[in-house]
């Protein structure tokens, strides 16, 4: 699907498609298709088969995992990223439709296939992907060690009002 | 309310004034380990009935779990659980190196024979046998067992383990059981007793006693306080009651009993009722039948100005706030009727140990033990201006926090 310059060029905005050319990204999501989803739908179900990106171009969208919810995500936001670092990896998470949306779907072979071929553009997304990854990984280390940290602290707070209370 | 949804809401009420927290309180409500598990034996006449065996282990961060086994129609498992977290806060007030549990069977064992009874406790413990162990969790008798049941709960445990006394207590004294078991409640209420009535300055010797129910702890106390000075001015059990206001002989009535079967009609005193009993005009009234037997009402109609629980939750949440609006003391079950569970205590560590106590060292212990728990809760009681009962909560909570604060979670 040939992807009009004007959208093209509001994606290489995108952190993980950041530095590509408008002739990369071109070639990148050459064979991109555009989809529409009603509200309420699933993009994909945790557990499900990783096998695309999905670039959202208008409407909302909700990640959970075990009926929690991870995060919202709207108009230019890029999901499934994990599925092209790995080969068919399983869904990590659900993605459900809060509005109607309109995305790109961007087959994960096709991405795979670019980079074998060396292709500037696909080095580029994943180079911009690990910088995302590492972000998030550094974000989920904090995480961790906050909710480590808090524990500690209750469990150290009781202490103190055991303390005050002197047994 | 029953009388473990009232510890429930005892400790509710003492974690809250220590505002510990939410999350901190459900820590320690929350059991470690709750099992059901299917008992089917064979009866003698072949049939095949199956039971449900039920054991809750609640908290060890102090030590092996410690709790009765009982065999009653209405076990079910959120009275075992109440219970188990009774034990835990029990053990933790006279300072045992236990933690809590509690289990037993959902079954009526008047419609069992002996054999029968046998094959159903070995049965139960081949189902729990992996769960339970000497520095596990160590079972005990309770309502509806007593220590032949214990033996055959050795017996059994120790196919599987081999030799192993110390893995249940309540044995008969042949076979590993302690001395003085059998009063160990009434003991360490004639010791709390004594305490109190320091604190209070009044001489045993002709301090006024009425006792409701005349059980093992009922009969005992009755004993243990006359021969102490006390004058026993009330008793009753299911049958019955008699009052002397100048005092039963209770030599007298322990022989009509063992002729008879029941306190009542005995000649010494004049006829009257469980009501009676718990509005005779005493110093001391010593509840030691079942449960939830004082209400508000019967709280209202009370005299005596202690009321030394030796049953498991005998007022309810609500004759215990008429007891506080009236002033009066109430040493409260948990503290109270502790005893047992100590003398449980010294036999698990003569078995551990492969002695033998003499009467007295266990007395002198219980003796030890009951008066450091009472001065502590009464210091608690004192400094932050709670009752008794809240006190000994707090005590507990105390206790077990500590534990699991320094062990961590």
């Amino acid at each position: 699907m040939a992807i009009a310059a004007s959208l093209l060029k509001k994606l290489v905005q995108i952190p993980i498609f950041q530095g590509l050319t408008v002739p990369e990204a071109s070639e990148f999501f050459e064979l991109a298709t555009e989809l529409t989803a009603a509200k309420g739908k699933d993009l994909f179900v945790e557990g499900g088969a990783g096998d695309a990106l999905l670039v959202i171009l208008e409407g909302d969208v909700t990640i959970t995992k075990r009926g929690i919810e991870l995060a919202k995500l709207g108009k230019h936001s890029v999901l499934g990223e994990m599925s092209l670092v790995g080969s068919g990896e399983a869904r990590s998470a659900t993605a459900t439709t809060l509005s109607e949306v309109v995305y790109l779907e961007v087959p994960a072979k096709r991405v795979q296939k670019l980079l074998k071929a060396d292709h500037l553009g696909a080095l580029k997304v994943f180079a911009n992907l690990a910088q995302v990854l590492s972000k998030r990984l550094a974000l989920i280390n904090d995480k961790f060690v906050d909710s480590k940290g808090k524990k500690r602290e209750e469990l150290a707070d009781f202490g103190k009002i055991l303390n005050r209370w002197s047994f | 309310m029953t009388s473990a949804e009232a510890a429930a809401h005892y400790f509710t009420k003492a974690a809250r004034i220590m505002d510990v927290g939410e999350r901190i309180e459900t820590l320690l409500a929350t059991p470690v380990r709750e099992v059901k598990v299917q008992v089917s034996i064979e009866l003698d006449n072949g049939e095949i009935r199956t039971f449900e065996g039920f054991r809750v282990q609640h908290d060890n961060s102090r030590g092996p779990m410690k709790g009765g086994l009982r065999y009653h129609p209405s076990v079910n498992n959120d009275e075992i659980l109440g219970l188990a977290s009774l034990m835990t806060w029990k053990t933790a007030i006279v300072n045992l190196p236990f933690g809590g549990a509690k289990g037993g069977v959902r079954v009526d064992p008047t419609q069992l024979s002996v054999k029968e009874l046998e094959r159903l406790t070995r049965k139960f413990i081949d189902q729990i046998h992996d769960l339970i162990g000497p520095t596990q969790d160590i079972p005990g008798p309770d309502m509806n067992t007593n220590p032949q049941v214990m033996a055959w709960v050795m017996d059994q445990y120790s196919r599987y383990h081999g030799h192993s006394p110390a893995v249940v207590t309540g044995k008969p004294i042949e076979l590993y059981g302690s001395r003085g078991r059998e009063t160990a409640t009434a003991r360490g209420l004639l010791y709390i007793c004594r305490e109190i009535l320091r604190d209070v300055s009044l001489p045993m010797k002709g301090t006024r006693f009425a006792i409701q129910g005349f059980g093992n702890v009922g009969s005992h106390t009755a004993r243990l306080f006359h021969e102490d000075g006390g004058l026993i001015v009330a008793v009753c059990d299911v049958h019955g009651g008699v009052q002397n206001p100048r005092g039963l002989d209770v030599p007298a009535l322990f022989e009509h009993v063992k002729k008879t079967g029941s306190v009542r009609g005995f000649g010494g005193g004049n006829a009257c009722t469980s009501e009676d009993v718990i509005a005779a005009d005493c110093d001391v009234l010593v509840p030691a039948a079942i449960g939830g037997t004082i209400d508000r009402r019967a709280a209202a109609s009370v005299r005596a100005r202690i009321v030394l629980e030796g049953a498991n939750g005998p007022s309810t949440p609500e004759a215990d706030e008429e007891f506080e609006k009236r002033d009066v003391l109430v040493v409260p079950d948990i503290l109270a009727n502790a005893g047992g569970v100590t003398v449980s205590y010294f036999e698990w560590v003569q078995n551990m140990q492969h002695v033998s106590w003499e009467e007295e060292r266990i007395n002198n212990e219980l003796q030890r033990v009951m008066k450091e728990a009472y001065e502590k809760v009464g210091q608690i009681s004192r400094s932050r201006r709670l009752p008794l009962r809240t006190s000994a909560y707090v005590l507990a909570i105390g206790r077990v926090g500590k534990a699991t604060v320094l062990r961590g979670i």
